[in-house]
């Protein structure tokens, strides 16, 4: 029988589905238990978490750069809802376990995103050996790229001698909670979260400042040095 | 830094941040006295702070949501999918990617259209690629594109269709290097195409300058059956495709693209057969002619109030002189946008005989083939015969420029008086409202819904401001598409009737007013919250998961104490509806601007609203607050509030404006508001 037909008799869809539906369920289990071994000090599962939040994050992000073409909008916090509702099956979540989610996929999408931002700011800058797509080239921007790479740095400093108010960001900036999800998630009042995210964001920013005027001399003096050295060599 | 240090610096930081920015400075020199070093060091955090709430003001999950899902969008040359070699990709369409690929089976170049495993669970994209695999092969014609097979590769679904070589008419247009005799030709066999697809009772229902595309031997094909229409009894397992006209629903100024080529009865969601390809086409043929399309505009409700009330600018001018041939062009196009479909081109034939007629004409005259058209009318004006002396040409035009002013006033005139009289009408004795919506001209509809507007503002205890034209339409276009819903055979999948909807009413209108009483919140803001959120659908759970009649996000309404499994029961929900408005209300004020702003965006956070609205009130302190301003600035909003204004508060007023006026849209029951107010008084 041709593919188009088995399409056609409406067999292979249901099929799909149920395929679907069986491998979230699978996963449904292993994740609840994963957070639950993170939450009782299992780094290692925070290994395994990631690629499977990964996915299912990317999956969705996906679905909301679609809706946003259609110009519907999708809220962070739904987004991640729903990638919790997803991963850890349908069933009423406990609430202790979708704080730890929280705190997961925010730390995965900081993750990708400087993952990300590092990438473009090498392509940028010693990617000329190397095949660029357009699409690659085109995704994020090199300013874009610099902010984030520099948010990241300060919130690692700010972390030594501040690390909830590092948490509160992480939960607010990179998981896209809100104050009261933020404070649910971290078992903190309202107030203090509104607190600490204003004075970190204040903390932050001017370190961001300072680090992206460094962080330009840093690359004039590598770009002469390669310029040097290329003039040397000729 | 230390934390004992940072301890002392965050101390003096919170306490500054605390005072407003005018008392910042004297309370910095004061709880810093005699420390230079700790008053510097907080003064440029305090600096910091007011840019870096641009900076943090929208989270990255949602700025670079596109980064993580584009990162591996692309699928390298070289890889195999099922037998095929792919070798470059060559286009992007809604729901997957296009690649060029190699068969060495047949040694040929193949097209291939693959979907993503991510859409496999999205059950409309699945179906509508089934039905493009089904339809198109269904269909065996020279311009209609071949379909080889549909397969599967691991995750990933494709198409492979015949590989064509040549440009979209989308490309031409913009190449605009098209003669006339192209144009014939290109819509002769586009007409062709969609014969034979009418033949085998499928319409096709996108036909758009994208979808037609051209081999470089001249050949048309016809693409993409993605959400064609088989013409007889649909069968139960090919529930039809929702047109693009039900996404447009839900994002003012996104389908620009294909809303422009829909037929009058299309966008207002009736049955449509055949005759919705031909006055496609025909947009595609004036399209290729004049370079724009028949009807424009600048939003879609623009547009969509354009096709449906306004004629197409004449395409050659209304000059005596021009070319029969150019006559009869425009007389093809005129039959083809006709809004009537009885009045249209009845098939695809028929017009394809009419276009072929004019193309012998103009061979046996050997006129048409080095006649470019469009972006330059006048090259085509020269088809007018040379008779006359450039002096008396100036003449002529100059007689036919003053006509032409003549008639525009005395239609101005005439549109005014007609326009005065409908209003007068409306408001003397209320004549309009007594009478059926649907039998209502457009220009009555229209001042019906500028009346009701300003009926129901003032209800709300806003002082009702004059709308402008851009806002009326807006509002009578979702009221037009809500009045379509009265007879079954118009109503799409997940569609209900209006009364069927209103039926509901008496079950839930008690529980709310009850709710948004205690709470002291207008109740036709409550009694309407509802019937726009879920797009009349009492529980209707969206994509996001937001869902019930409030459409809250399981957070928001568990943060209101009510559980995901309880956010389709009215009884929880209003309460839980009215305690987070009426929260807001009292941070925010209760003026009807912070309150649609608050309407906007229960999913959005708090801190949205409140950044929102400073900007709103930044911009002029003094301007009147209602639910229009927000409408009228949404410019000022950042994108989704834009998006969501544009959407919501049209669509309150049509909600708003069916319930207050039941007979007018044949509703056996009292208007809502009374309803409402009935019970909350009883209390």
């Amino acid at each position: 029988m041709p593919a188009w037909r088995l399409l056609k008799s409406d067999k292979i869809a249901p099929r799909l589905f149920l395929l679907h539906r069986k491998m979230m369920s699978v996963s449904a289990s292993s994740v609840t238990q994963l957070l639950v071994d993170w939450q009782q000090g299992d780094q290692s599962a925070l290994k395994k978490l990631t690629p499977l939040i990964y996915d299912e994050l990317r999956r969705i992000a996906h679905r909301y750069v679609q809706h946003e073409r259609n110009g519907q909008t999708l809220q962070t916090t739904a987004l991640v809802n729903e990638a919790y509702l997803r991963l850890a099956g349908q069933k009423k979540p406990e609430w202790q376990n979708r704080a730890h989610f929280f705190a997961v996929t925010a730390q995965v999408m900081r993750h990708i995103l400087i993952d990300h931002a590092r990438r473009r700011r090498y392509l940028k800058h010693g990617g000329q050996f190397q095949q660029v797509t357009l699409e690659e080239a085109s995704m994020m921007s090199e300013d874009r790229a610099r902010q984030l790479i520099a948010l990241d740095e300060a919130l690692d400093e700010l972390k030594d001698f501040d690390s909830r108010k590092s948490k509160v960001v992480e939960l607010r900036y990179f998981g896209g909670l809100s104050l009261e999800e933020t404070a649910n998630a971290l078992d903190m009042s309202v107030m203090t979260v509104r607190r600490d995210w204003r004075a970190a964001k204040a903390w932050l920013f001017r370190k961001m400042q300072e680090g992206n005027e460094s962080d330009d001399r840093a690359w004039a003096s590598r770009q002469s040095e390669i310029t040097n050295r290329q003039s040397a060599m000729s | 830094m230390t934390p004992e240090r940072w301890h002392r610096v965050e101390e003096v930081l919170q306490a500054t941040l605390d005072r407003p920015p005018a008392d910042r400075a004297a309370f910095l020199d004061e709880a810093c006295a005699g420390d230079d070093e700790l008053k510097s060091e907080t003064s440029s955090l305090v600096e910091a702070y007011d840019e870096a709430n641009d900076f943090f003001a929208e989270p990255a999950i949602a700025q670079d949501a596109r980064v993580i899902f584009n990162s591996d969008a692309q699928i390298d040359a070289g890889r195999e999918i099922g037998p095929y070699k792919i070798i470059k990709r060559i286009g992007g369409g809604g729901m997957g990617e296009v690649y060029l690929v190699h068969d060495p089976r047949l040694d040929r170049l193949v097209a291939l259209k693959l979907i993503r495993s991510w859409f496999v669970s999205d059950d409309a994209l699945l179906r509508r690629f089934q039905t493009e695999a089904r339809v198109a092969s269904a269909l065996n014609h020279t311009n209609i594109l071949t379909v080889y097979e549909i397969g599967q590769d691991s995750e990933t679904f494709f198409i492979a269709t015949e590989y064509i070589d040549g440009l979209t008419i989308r490309e031409r247009i913009r190449a605009a290097d098209l003669t006339l005799k192209d144009v014939l030709e290109i819509a002769g066999q586009l007409l062709a195409g969609l014969e034979a697809a009418h033949a085998a009772g499928i319409i096709h229902r996108d036909i758009k300058p994208e979808n037609v595309i051209q081999r470089r031997d001249g050949v048309v094909k016809i693409l993409d059956f993605g959400i064609a229409k088989l013409l007889e009894k649909p069968s139960p397992e090919t529930p039809s495709e929702p047109s693009p006209v039900v996404r447009t629903e839900t994002g003012v100024g996104v389908m620009l693209g294909t809303i422009g080529y829909m037929s009058p009865e299309q966008v207002r969601g009736l049955p449509v057969d055949e005759r919705t390809d031909t006055w496609s086409c025909g947009v595609v043929l004036y399209e290729m002619l004049a370079a724009q399309r028949p009807f424009g505009g600048q939003t879609n409700a623009d547009t969509l109030v354009a096709m449906l009330e306004r004629e197409p600018v004449p395409l050659f001018g209304n000059g005596a002189q021009t070319h029969p041939a150019l006559r009869q062009i425009q007389v093809v196009v005129d039959k083809a946008l006709r809004k009537e479909p009885v009045e249209r081109y009845q098939t695809a034939a028929d017009m394809r005989a009419d276009l072929e007629e004019i193309k012998r004409e103009l061979e046996i005259n050997k006129q048409s083939s080095a006649i470019r058209v469009q972006t330059n009318v006048r090259d085509i004006q020269s088809l007018a015969p040379q008779t006359s002396s450039p002096r008396l040409r100036r003449s002529i035009v100059m007689a036919i420029a003053a006509l032409l002013i003549t008639i525009i006033f005395a239609a101005l005139f005439l549109y005014q008086r007609h326009q005065a009289r409908a209003r007068a009408n409306a408001l003397s004795a209320n004549a309009l409202a007594q009478r059926p919506y649907l039998q209502m001209t457009e220009a009555e509809r229209l001042t019906f819904v500028e009346a009701q507007e300003q009926r129901i503002s003032a209800m709300m205890g806003d002082r009702p401001v004059k709308l402008s034209d851009e806002a009326l339409r807006a509002i009578k276009v979702r009221v037009d598409r809500y009045a379509a819903r009265q007879n079954s055979a118009s109503l799409k999948p997940g569609e209900e009737d209006l009364r069927q909807v209103y039926a509901r009413a008496p079950e839930y209108i008690p529980v709310i007013a009850r709710a948004f009483a205690a709470r002291k919140i207008p109740i036709v803001v409550g009694v309407y919250l509802p019937l726009i959120e879920s797009a009349y659908r009492p529980c209707y759970e969206n994509e996001i998961g937001a869902k019930g009649l409030f459409q809250f996000v399981p957070q928001t309404a568990e943060h209101y104490g009510v559980s995901r499994a309880e956010m389709c029961d009215v009884q929880k929900m209003a309460p839980a509806a009215a305690h987070f408005i009426a929260d807001r209300m009292a941070e925010l004020g209760d003026d009807a601007q912070s309150m649609t702003l608050v309407l906007l965006s229960y999913n959005r956070g708090e801190d949205a609203v409140r950044e929102s609205l400073r900007r709103l009130r930044e911009t002029d302190a003094n301007y009147e607050r209602n639910f229009w301003t927000l409408f009228a600035n949404r410019d000022k909003l950042d994108e989704t509030f834009q998006k969501e204004s544009a959407w919501y508060v049209p669509q309150f007023f049509a909600a708003a404006i069916i319930g207050e006026n039941p007979d007018a849209f044949d509703l056996q029951m009292p208007t809502l508001s009374s309803f409402a107010r009935d019970v909350s008084e009883k209390r």
